[in-house]
């Protein structure tokens, strides 16, 4: 791998208590990468401090090896597509998508106007020149800020949870159109969010950041078959510590006397044998349901089961087994 | 239906009171005015043109200098930390309590050709006679400028605090520098705040009396030619007067409003404004610190002088640069002497009034124009903003000429000189202030907590007392405010329609003035200065 976009021991620190960093991540020409992490763990700062809206403690940032640590955002090229889009309501759609063409020394209106049209056309809002930003959509919206920061062709391309904005109902299908668009034009982009689903959906690899430490970064099987420690097993997808002794009962006798072991609720079964406790919850989701199992073994309270409707009923005393555990 | 119906017949009794009480009485002098001899008078005398001239220019110069004064402090106070900014920032708006005629004054006692600068002067540089007179255009433009400026200032930080950070950040990541984002981005977003400021200080300045009546001398503005003219006995040729200034005022706002555009700045996300940012140069920050405070010692030294002179006991002060004695003395008279005790209750009462009444009006128009959406709601918003296009001084004639007769059934009654005519005037003068503020927030109120108050029982009383209001009481509480300290510093209307039992503060102001009774002057403008001050504490708190 090639870094297109190397971070390199970034930090940032906020009062006393609170630092971000040091980081440090590769990522590669045209690669999409996911900043996830729960809220004030960083990842937003990080995003800025990209954007050049924050300057770094220390560590440097390049960008096909050009220094652009301590440059201004106006210099810097590249592109962001703001929590809240920010888009400027004294200006139609045309004017907003040609903002970063204009301004001092970019003259030569006609060019100006055909990459507003084939930035607006890119995001599927061809001939929306004219509109003004109140009458469009959420999801409108969100397509003009994208054409916005796309049309002065940037080096790289920030979003800052891109999606958080929109109704569930239309998130999935934006989802896929702007994994489709980012793709098509090859830009290398970092975006920033909190939900595993969309950082699994729209990232090529997925930076784990928690406490303003990078926790891992790797593809988004790597992160759930693989996770590198407690936290990014039980934030990344859903998944329930064991430890001690109940860690023995559902692996088997073998395993350390200080063993963890992460399990995720479709890897647990019912079965004759393994970890006891009672079924205390049984929650319906259609092809399966998740069981809460109430443990009286030292080393598990409650842990989620996830198997057939039917496998079990409420009050009911089971015993568990894993099909597959993550050891730490 | 019936209920349906109900509210029609009020809203239809609502727009006749208005209209009664705003409209008709500018019709009669405009019909009044239609008199030919009065006509020609008022387009041959060159004096006529020379004054209207005067009233035009004199606003549009307060615009362009509240703004270069209002404009800049906003941005400093907004954008930029610096040490005493929270306390600076508040003294700044300081002469809003200033009542035009006491600001006049205390600027009197202050600038004048006696007051301590010119005497501090005098003194030291030996001078034989006051180094200036504080007289003319150059005078009003002064006090204009002290008292306006407020309105940018106030205006701008609010249109500052509602700028969305994003946006600028979104302007630099797109490659556009300081000055770039500045034109581009910040000036069009602030115009709405801009254009409503101008339109206010244009507006307070055509309308200004206390100023130009007081350091005017020769040089008349309209407002001191038509009561000049009415004194004179001239009534036509004051009418005539009258509906000039009035053209010139919509004139002037319709023009100012083709300007200002929708209002954009409903932002589209969550708007958090940018921080102020620390100086951090320590020359930098010593300087704006220096000239913060420097600053706010002039804004302050009207208010003080105000107060020094109040302590000076009548014929104590002559050539001396200091007062040398200092007593509360002309409070005690103020307080212990009957016939001057009254005009303080008699601006009490006026006031509080015009301002009940202006509240309730204002009440029921924003339920029936908000709530019931009757036909008639453009009218009843029409009417109540009315009276702010127009100068004092307008309705001030009007409502002489109007109720100076008895005709019933024109619907005209002789007022002028009972106690009604002058809580009357001020009323027409409160109804867009209590009408502004209390539509805007009647339109943020979710109305579903009226419906919640409703379905748990409460009767119409009890929800109009225990939610609505309560819910209201922010723009209720500002517009109020201001109303009853726009009645209780009046001057405009007063010295039109006053009568000697009637005489409110500011009336009796002059007259201290005349008698060369400074310290009383000076005392009573104090007492308005604390009463507005308190006042419009209480209507700012959230």
């Amino acid at each position: 791998m090639t870094a297109f976009l190397q971070i390199q021991a970034i930090k940032k620190q906020w009062a006393h208590t609170v630092t971000v960093g040091p980081i440090t991540l590769d990522i590669a020409r045209g690669e999409i990468l996911a900043l996830l992490g729960p809220s004030g763990s960083g990842k937003t700062t990080m995003l800025r401090l990209l954007a050049g809206f924050e300057t770094a403690d220390s560590g440097r940032i390049l960008v096909a090896n050009d220094d652009v640590t301590t440059l201004p955002p106006a210099r810097r090229r590249f592109g962001m597509v703001f929590q809240h889009y920010a888009l400027f309501p004294h200006l139609d759609v045309g004017e907003n998508v040609g903002f970063g063409l204009r301004g001092r020394g970019k003259g030569d209106e006609g060019r100006v106007q055909q990459k507003i049209s084939e930035a607006l056309a890119l995001v599927d809002l061809a001939g929306y020149e004219r509109r003004t930003v109140h009458e469009l959509s959420g999801g409108q919206q969100q397509r003009v800020a994208l054409a916005r920061a796309l049309a002065p062709e940037p080096r790289v391309l920030l979003l800052d949870e891109p999606l958080s904005n929109l109704d569930p109902s239309l998130r999935e299908r934006t989802r896929r159109e702007l994994r489709q668009v980012i793709k098509r034009v090859g830009i290398t982009t970092v975006f920033v969010t909190h939900e595993q689903e969309e950082a699994f959906d729209l990232g090529d690899r997925i930076a784990v950041i928690n406490a303003g430490r990078l926790e891992q970064t790797g593809a988004p099987e790597e992160l759930y078959e693989k996770p590198a420690n407690l936290f990014v097993a039980t934030f990344v997808g859903r998944a329930s510590v064991f430890r001690g002794a109940a860690a023995r009962a559902l692996c088997g006798s073998s395993g350390a006397q200080d063993a963890v072991v992460v399990v995720r609720p479709e890897r647990l079964r019912f079965a004759p044998t393994g970890l006891p406790g009672i079924v205390r919850e049984r929650r319906y989701i259609g092809a399966a349901a998740f069981f809460t199992v109430e443990s009286e073994t030292a080393g598990v309270d409650r842990f989620e089961v996830l198997a057939e409707p039917a496998a079990a009923r409420v009050g009911e005393r089971v015993h568990v087994q894993a099909t597959r555990a993550i050891s730490l | 239906m019936r209920r349906m119906r109900g509210s029609e017949l009020a809203a239809a009794g609502l727009v006749l009171l208005l209209a009664w009480l705003v409209v008709y009485p500018i019709l009669i002098v405009a019909l009044d005015a239609a008199d030919t001899t009065a006509l020609r008078a008022f387009f041959t005398r060159p004096g006529e043109w020379a004054a209207l001239w005067a009233s035009l220019w004199i606003s549009l110069a307060s615009v362009v200098l509240a703004g270069a004064i209002g404009i800049p402090l906003a941005f400093l106070f907004e954008w930029f930390d610096f040490p005493g900014r929270k306390t600076l920032g508040a003294l700044v708006a300081l002469p809003v309590v200033l009542p035009p005629l006491v600001g006049v004054i205390a600027f009197l006692f202050l600038y004048g050709e006696s007051g301590f600068i010119a005497r501090a002067l005098q003194a030291t540089l030996g001078l034989e006679q006051a180094p200036w007179r504080l007289q003319g255009a150059s005078a009003i433009l002064l006090v204009h400028a002290y008292s306006m400026y407020v309105y940018f200032y106030l205006f701008t930080r609010a249109g500052l605090a509602r700028l969305d950070v994003s946006m600028l950040e979104a302007a630099q990541a797109l490659g556009a520098d300081r000055r770039g984002t500045f034109w581009r981005v910040i000036v069009p977003l602030l115009r709405p705040a801009l254009v409503g400021a101008a339109m206010l200080t244009f507006m307070t300045a055509l309308g200004s009396f206390s100023a130009p009546y007081i350091f005017g001398g020769g040089f008349r503005v309209m407002t001191t030619q038509i009561v000049a003219t009415k004194l004179n006995g001239d009534l036509p040729l004051a009418m005539v007067e009258t509906v000039a200034l009035a053209v010139v005022a919509v004139v002037g706002l319709l023009l100012l409003r083709r300007t200002e555009g929708e209002d954009i700045l409903v932002a589209l996300g969550k708007g958090i404004a940018p921080r102020p940012r620390p100086i951090r140069r320590r020359g930098v920050r010593l300087l704006a610190t220096a000239a913060g405070w420097g600053l706010a010692v002039v804004l302050l030294l009207p208010h003080l002088t105000l107060l020094l002179v109040s302590l000076v006991p009548y014929g104590a002060w002559t050539t001396e640069i200091l007062p040398p004695v200092l007593n509360f003395q002309n409070y005690g008279r103020l307080f212990s002497e009957a016939e001057r005790l009254r005009p303080m209750i008699n601006s009490l009462w006026m006031a509080a009034a015009s301002t009940a009444v202006a509240v309730a009006v204002a009440l029921l128009g924003g339920w029936l124009v908000v709530r019931r959406r009757v036909a008639l709601r453009r009218a009843i918003e029409a009417l109540l903003a009315l009276p702010w296009a127009l100068p004092g001084t307008v309705f001030a004639i009007a409502l002489a000429i109007t109720f100076s007769v008895t005709a019933p059934l024109q619907l005209r009654f002789v007022l002028v000189g009972t106690a009604v005519i002058l809580p009357l005037a001020y009323l027409v003068r409160a109804l867009p202030l209590t009408g502004r503020g209390i539509l805007a927030s009647y339109r943020q109120l979710d109305p579903s907590l009226e419906e919640a108050a409703a379905s748990l029982g409460a009767g119409r009383w009890r929800t109009l007392a225990r939610v609505t209001i309560p819910q209201l009481r922010p723009g209720l509480a500002a517009g109020a405010s201001l109303a009853f300290v726009a009645g209780l510093g009046d001057m405009v209307a007063s010295i039109v329609l006053y009568t000697y039992e009637t005489r409110p503060v500011s009336i009796e102001i002059l007259s201290s003035l005349r008698l060369s009774e400074t310290g009383v002057a000076a005392a009573f403008g104090v007492v308005l200065m604390l009463v507005s001050a308190l006042v419009l504490g209480i209507g700012a708190r959230r």
